[in-house]
């Protein structure tokens, strides 16, 4: 276990990250790159941007409350270290989604208001079920479900709106790249030092896997409202259409193999989850966990 | 990576952004990228591996143990009062004290590392004084109770400010690899204590009636301060007359919030 912990080192997270791949970045982008115009001077796309942007707000603080909150349970020196290196990833991700917020016009005094308005009540629930375990100090249900459900979840997330985005709205597309990296490192952990303390624990394995389910099953509630606006999909295409037609974008943005311009919102939603799962199918094998499927699947 | 203020003198900002600004993530990376940039675990690689005596290498030993359990409580406790900080800002500033405190424990462990040990940990427990293990079970517990004030006046004032005098006195008759891992920490109490006394403060400006209580708080855990400091700096061979202009230093530092 030493070994592989020491992979996890803050040393390590020093020379990948913040004089790695941050080298050089403004809020995790370009300094001089801004929100690309589509998104600012379109009305309906800027609306979406804030909707879809607060949601990742939520879902970043959710796991700084999480990984935070996990280190004082944590059995271990290394893992307790590997947790503050997460804790300021998540601190990061929250202040660069909120900067987001700012640049797409959202005024700080009235940040929490929009976070209210928009915050997806099924992302809510996904976030208590998690901090019910992260406050009972549950340290092996809490990394399952941190570092396994929602870095499992948040990183094809990300990478669908990387796909999505990169082309149209670089500025974006850079700052989601940088979140990825760092969600590659979490998802990592989580699998390898948990698969062995669950084995010691076989107890706990009902508790964790109900947490799964209820966890999954607002995921998918999630995903299927952020889906429902056509007005944003409609708006998109005809933007991608005209950006095409300009030669502005090179190839036609893919995702696991998938056009995005030619999917459905239903198909891309089912694309998603079905992705997400499969990927939490494997990974809570690896650590001797069952799938556990929602109700209403 | 750049400061979002984009050079400005942060002292120069209105109030809300100056916090907005030096509780950033981005504020932090600014910081520590001087001195911390080809420093693997808190030392250039030619900073020189000193002989060191083994008497005098015990004596380390223990002290470096010392502060891994002063650093785990830090680490705890900042992780700890994310959970309940009344902001988003207090909030990215307190993770970013979270790594430096890990990043704190680290380099000690590696330290007692380098200088031959092969479970630290354990030897971190064999080792670790009674004063400041009965400071760090207090402080979780205020971190516990979630007691804001009380909580980060232990924590970013009380015990932020000991390490810093103690590091900072460690430091000028340590040797090379040593100095080198305790200067960089001393860099990183020095923001941590800013947070505490400027949050303590406008608390304290706020609220007048929460002194008396941070007065109890400090009444309590200043005793077991000045032992851990006479442990530690006898430990570390600072001359009996110095040690107790070191203990000064600390109540001075805790006394410019105006407890005396």
């Amino acid at each position: 276990m030493a070994d592989f912990l020491s992979a996890y080192s803050i040393q390590s997270w020093l020379e990948s990250a913040p004089q790695g791949y941050l080298m050089n970045t403004e809020y995790g982008h370009a300094p001089d790159e801004k929100e690309a115009p589509i998104v600012l001077e379109n009305p309906t796309m800027r609306a979406a941007a804030i909707r879809t942007t607060v949601q990742l707000v939520v879902g970043e603080r959710c796991a700084l409350a999480a990984s935070s909150g996990l280190i004082n349970s944590a059995p271990d020196e290394a893992s307790k270290r590997f947790l503050a290196t997460q804790t300021i990833d998540e601190a990061r991700h929250v202040e660069v989604f909120t900067q987001r917020l700012y640049d797409l016009g959202v005024k700080k005094a009235e940040l929490e208001d929009a976070l209210k308005a928009h915050a997806n009540p099924h992302l809510v629930k996904f976030a208590e079920v998690l901090l019910e375990k992260v406050d009972k100090k549950d340290f092996v249900a809490g990394v399952v479900g941190q570092n396994v459900i929602l870095e499992g979840m948040a990183f094809h997330v990300f990478e669908l709106m990387h796909a999505g985005n990169q082309s149209l709205n670089p500025k974006f597309g850079h700052t989601l790249s940088g979140v990825i990296a760092d969600e590659r490192r979490h998802v990592g952990f989580g699998e390898n030092r948990i698969g062995s303390l669950i084995r010691e624990n076989p107890g706990k394995k009902p508790e964790i896997q109900a947490m799964q389910r209820d966890m999954s099953y607002h995921m998918l509630a999630t995903f299927a409202a952020a889906f429902r606006d056509t007005t944003e999909r409609d708006e998109m295409e005809r933007i991608t259409r005209a950006a095409e037609a300009r030669g502005e974008i090179a190839k036609p943005a893919q995702w696991q193999g998938a056009d995005l311009r030619a999917l459905e919102p239903a198909e891309m939603e089912r694309l998603l989850g079905d992705t997400v799962l499969k990927e939490f199918k494997i990974r809570l094998g690896r650590i001797g966990l069952e799938y556990q499927t929602p109700p209403g699947q | 990576m750049t400061s979002p203020s984009h050079g400005q003198d942060p002292h120069r900002l209105e109030p809300e952004a100056f916090l907005e600004e030096v509780h950033s993530f981005e504020f932090w990376f600014q910081a520590v990228s001087g001195y911390l940039t080809g420093r693997p675990y808190g030392h250039r690689a030619g900073a020189g591996a000193p002989l060191i005596e083994p008497r005098e290498r015990e004596r380390l030993l223990t002290v470096l143990a010392n502060y891994c359990v002063g650093e785990t409580a830090a680490l705890e406790g900042a992780s700890g009062l994310i959970a309940f900080a009344p902001n988003r800002q207090a909030k990215i500033f307190l993770s970013t004290q979270v790594v430096d405190e890990g990043r704190h424990l680290e380099v000690l462990l590696h330290r007692m590392r380098d200088l031959g040990v092969a479970d630290a940990e354990a030897e971190v427990e064999r080792r670790a004084n009674h004063a400041l293990v009965m400071f760090k079970r207090r402080l979780l517990e205020l971190v516990a109770s979630k007691d804001w004030e009380a909580a980060i006046f232990a924590q970013n004032v009380i015990l932020e400010a000991m390490e810093f005098v103690v590091f900072q006195t460690h430091a000028k008759r340590a040797d090379p690899v040593t100095r080198e891992v305790l200067e960089g920490i001393v860099r990183d109490e020095r923001r941590h204590i800013g947070f505490g006394e400027n949050e303590i403060g406008r608390r304290l400006k706020q609220s007048p009636h929460v002194r008396p209580r941070l007065g109890e708080v400090r009444r309590e855990l200043d005793p077991l301060v000045l032992a851990s400091f006479e442990e530690t700096l006898a430990e570390a061979e600072v001359p009996r007359s110095e040690r107790p202009e070191l203990g000064r230093s600390y109540l001075a530092a805790v006394a410019r919030l105006g407890f005396e």
